[in-house]
């Protein structure tokens, strides 16, 4: 019964490497220190969502072929259009993005990635205004404010408090996870005296104190770790914190603009902003000041809320203040665990993150112009190569139906909506379980993702279909060169 | 007066930065045909996209364009141009007039985003609608609009005349949310209603609501009521406008003017006065 130690963990940003598995008769039997997500890919990698042929469609129906068919009608596909688009590659190695980027070139296509519909708008206002960030070891050892805005990690980063922040254990700061035991055991307590009071001496029915006090509790000024959530709605995450601060829906960049002017010891003529009273922010900016190092982390509530990239803007420059009186840093929450990774071989191959038109022969970069979504809304593109990505499922309905109605090229794993709408369908092997490869965990730190099991037969990886796809383009570009 | 005819449609992206009176002057008929444009990922020759003809009529410009017909796939059209006239007879695409210095440019139809992008002079009349960031400088560059005076009729998206420095922006119509982002100077009037958050992180400048405006930013701070406001030497618009500084945030000193009658929610302002 072989064990393998040290896994890294292909499912969210957060790429936790400690995840031991069992191994028997080539399946993996057992999952330990993953969370739920984490458990679900590695026992569930195999069920029958998994694509097994590759598929090309004749008369309307999906039929099998041969591998080479099928690479080799993707590549008449991209070789012949005009304006390709080649999207996903945020859930796949960076040694496949790599080729897909010399694909792209190859093609004069426009190549965009995930953080096009996510953290996009962060990486302009980074470019913008810069951004102060650190590993997450740093946080874990040091941070003794936590921030997280616009984000509930208890639910899309399931361990990443308890690696990285308020429940870690690190050298500087403590876990907090006993006090949150407590905490929860006290309030579990009050709620069932409160009831049997309310049963006993009024009859009445008892209503649910809140969880979180509206204002800052005196327990946030003290000694050790402190966790803040910020969130239009109450999430399991703001149960978890020490102060949930409620903020009106599309106010955030109110709210952080007022907290820049709050933490220069300025005063507000307003008496609230975006629902939160002054009076309260006033605290929350003295323990922004006074904490040793803080740490905000943000996710899609404010990436993709009302101001968008300029709601990162005020963040940045928030912690940019901040640092001339104390030590902050500041990091997206990235979603799937190697958007990272795509975002730095995209820059490292063409200078730009991501939404890269090669149109031209040289490198243009123009979210708003050569994102995909835009792309397709304007109904530019004539063919699609998708790769570890399902955009029909999650695109604008009007982006989804343009790209359907011009040739589809899949590579995926798994049967997801896209697949099905797909022309051609190439069936690859899981990076990270029956492959191997790199991946750029959320703080940019590259980590190995180990081959654990054997891949089913005929299923190569990502990166050796992308490798057969381009040396056919070649061979077509080569023989029309001739033919000229 | 060259005019140019659209010869079928153009589904993909099409770049003519050629299209440029700077460009066509001195050039006959056959060499502005044969100038070099890229449609999608194919490079092509203007006349493989366009019918060119040349029409003199009195009184017309020599250094006159006119394109007759929908461009909206169309880009960079008078990209740096300085002198001459182009008219458009339909709807144009992105980049408008990038960076040009001199000479006007007629649009009877919408212009897509980034028209008047970084432009240093000249003049641009949209009589449609415009998209977002009129008159901004294109991703990670911090100058915008520094001359020149862009008109648009009907309504402007998000973020016009961001990074603005000088110059004048008139919208007859509606303004997006963060109008003047970040401008350093020059003005913005915005005659319909305009979103939230105009203003933001500017330091210098004059934004002049006359319509309805969501919100004022936390970080401005009300200075007064005054009865007109000044748009250009000779050109003044009678109020009361209420006067907001800012922004803060930025230690800006940048003014915005609000229209005391369109604005009864931002009374609560005058107890501080």
């Amino acid at each position: 019964m072989p064990h393998i130690e040290a896994v890294t963990c292909p499912v969210c940003g957060c790429l936790c490497d400690d995840i031991r598995l069992r191994i028997e008769a080539g399946k993996i039997v057992e999952v330990k220190n993953g969370c739920a997500m984490c458990e679900s890919k590695f026992l569930g990698y195999c069920g029958e969502h998994r694509l097994s042929k590759p598929l090309i469609r004749k008369n309307g129906e999906l039929v099998e072929v041969s591998l080479n068919e099928a690479v080799k009608k993707a590549a008449e596909i991209l070789a012949e259009a005009n304006y390709p688009l080649l999207y996903g590659w945020s859930s796949t190695s960076c040694e496949a993005i790599r080729i897909g980027l010399e694909l792209a070139e190859e093609v004069g296509g426009v190549i965009d990635n995930t953080s096009t519909v996510c953290h996009g708008p962060s990486v302009l206002s980074i470019q913008d205004i810069g951004i102060p960030s650190c590993t997450l070891g740093q946080v874990r050892h040091r941070a003794d404010l936590v921030i997280y805005w616009g984000c509930d990690p208890w639910s899309a980063h399931p361990r990443h408090i308890e690696r990285y922040t308020s429940f870690s254990d690190g050298r500087f700061e403590k876990s907090e996870w006993k006090g949150y035991l407590s905490k929860t055991k006290a309030l579990i307590v009050k709620k069932k005296i409160e009831k049997a009071l309310k049963r006993v001496f009024a009859r009445e029915t008892p209503s649910l104190s809140p969880h979180v006090r509206r204002e800052p509790p005196p327990t946030l000024f003290k000694e050790g770790r402190k966790m803040i959530v910020v969130d239009v709605r109450r999430t399991r995450s703001a149960e978890t914190a020490d102060y949930f601060i409620q903020v009106e829906p599309n106010r955030d960049y109110e709210l952080l603009e007022a907290l820049r002017l709050l933490v220069r010891d300025e005063e507000l003529e307003v008496e609230e902003v975006a629902g939160v009273p002054v009076a309260y922010l006033e605290e929350v900016a003295d323990l922004m000041i006074r904490c040793n190092f803080g740490a905000l982390f943000f996710g899609l509530g404010l990436t993709m809320s009302r101001g968008k990239m300029r709601n990162i803007d005020a963040a940045l420059s928030l912690i940019r203040d901040l640092n001339t009186r104390t030590k902050f840093t500041i990091m997206p929450m990235r979603g799937h665990f190697n958007v990272s990774g795509s975002d730095t071989v995209f820059t490292w191959q063409t200078g730009y993150p991501y939404a890269v038109d090669f149109s031209l022969c040289y490198p243009r970069y123009n979210p708003g112009e050569t994102s995909a979504v835009d792309v397709l809304l304007r109904g530019e593109t004539d063919a699609s190569l998708i790769v570890a990505s399902d955009p029909v499922s999650n695109f604008p309905r009007k982006a989804a139906e343009h790209l359907v109605k011009n040739p589809l090229i899949v590579i995926d794993p798994h049967v997801n909506a896209t697949a099905q709408m797909g022309d051609v369908v190439i069936p690859s092997a899981l990076v990270g379980v029956e492959v191997e490869g790199t991946a750029y965990r959320m703080d940019h730190v590259p980590l190995p993702l180990k081959k654990v099991v054997e891949p089913p037969e005929g299923l190569i990886s990502d990166e050796e279909i992308l490798r057969k796809i381009l040396s056919e383009v070649r061979k077509i570009k080569a023989g029309k060169m001739e033919e000229s | 007066m060259i005019v140019l005819t659209p010869s079928r449609q153009l589904p993909f992206p099409v770049m003519a930065e050629c299209i440029s009176p700077d460009v066509f002057q001195e050039k006959t008929l056959e060499e502005i045909g044969e100038l070099a444009v890229w449609e999608g990922n194919k490079q092509k020759k203007l006349a493989d996209l366009f019918k060119v003809e040349e029409q003199n009529r009195e009184g017309e410009n020599e250094a006159t364009i006119t394109i007759c017909g929908d461009v909206a796939e169309v880009r960079r059209i008078g990209a740096s141009m300085t002198i001459g006239e182009i008219m458009i007879e339909g709807n144009v695409g992105m980049h408008l007039g990038e960076e040009m210095k001199g000479g006007k440019i007629t649009v009877h139809g919408n212009a897509e985003s980034w028209a008047g992008s970084m432009m240093k002079g000249g003049t641009i009349e949209i009589y449609g609608s415009a998209g977002d960031y009129l008159g901004a400088p294109y991703r990670g560059c911090g100058e915008g609009m520094r001359g020149g005076q862009i008109v648009v009729h009907g309504d402007v998206g998000s973020e016009a005349g961001a990074y603005m420095k000088k110059g004048l922006l008139k919208i007859k119509g509606n303004a997006g949310q963060f109008a003047g982002l970040r401008m350093h100077g020059g003005t913005i009037l915005v005659e319909g209603n305009c979103e939230a958050r105009a203003g933001a992180c500017m330091t210098e400048g004059k934004i002049v609501v006359i319509g309805f405006l969501e919100s004022v930013l936390p970080t401005f701070t009300i200075e007064g009521v005054r009865n007109k406001v000044k748009i250009k030497e000779t050109d003044s618009i009678e109020g009361p406008f209420y006067i907001f500084s800012g922004d803060l945030a930025e230690r800006g000193n940048g003014k915005l003017y609000v229209s005391k009658r369109k604005n009864p929610h931002l009374s609560v302002f005058e107890k501080l006065l």
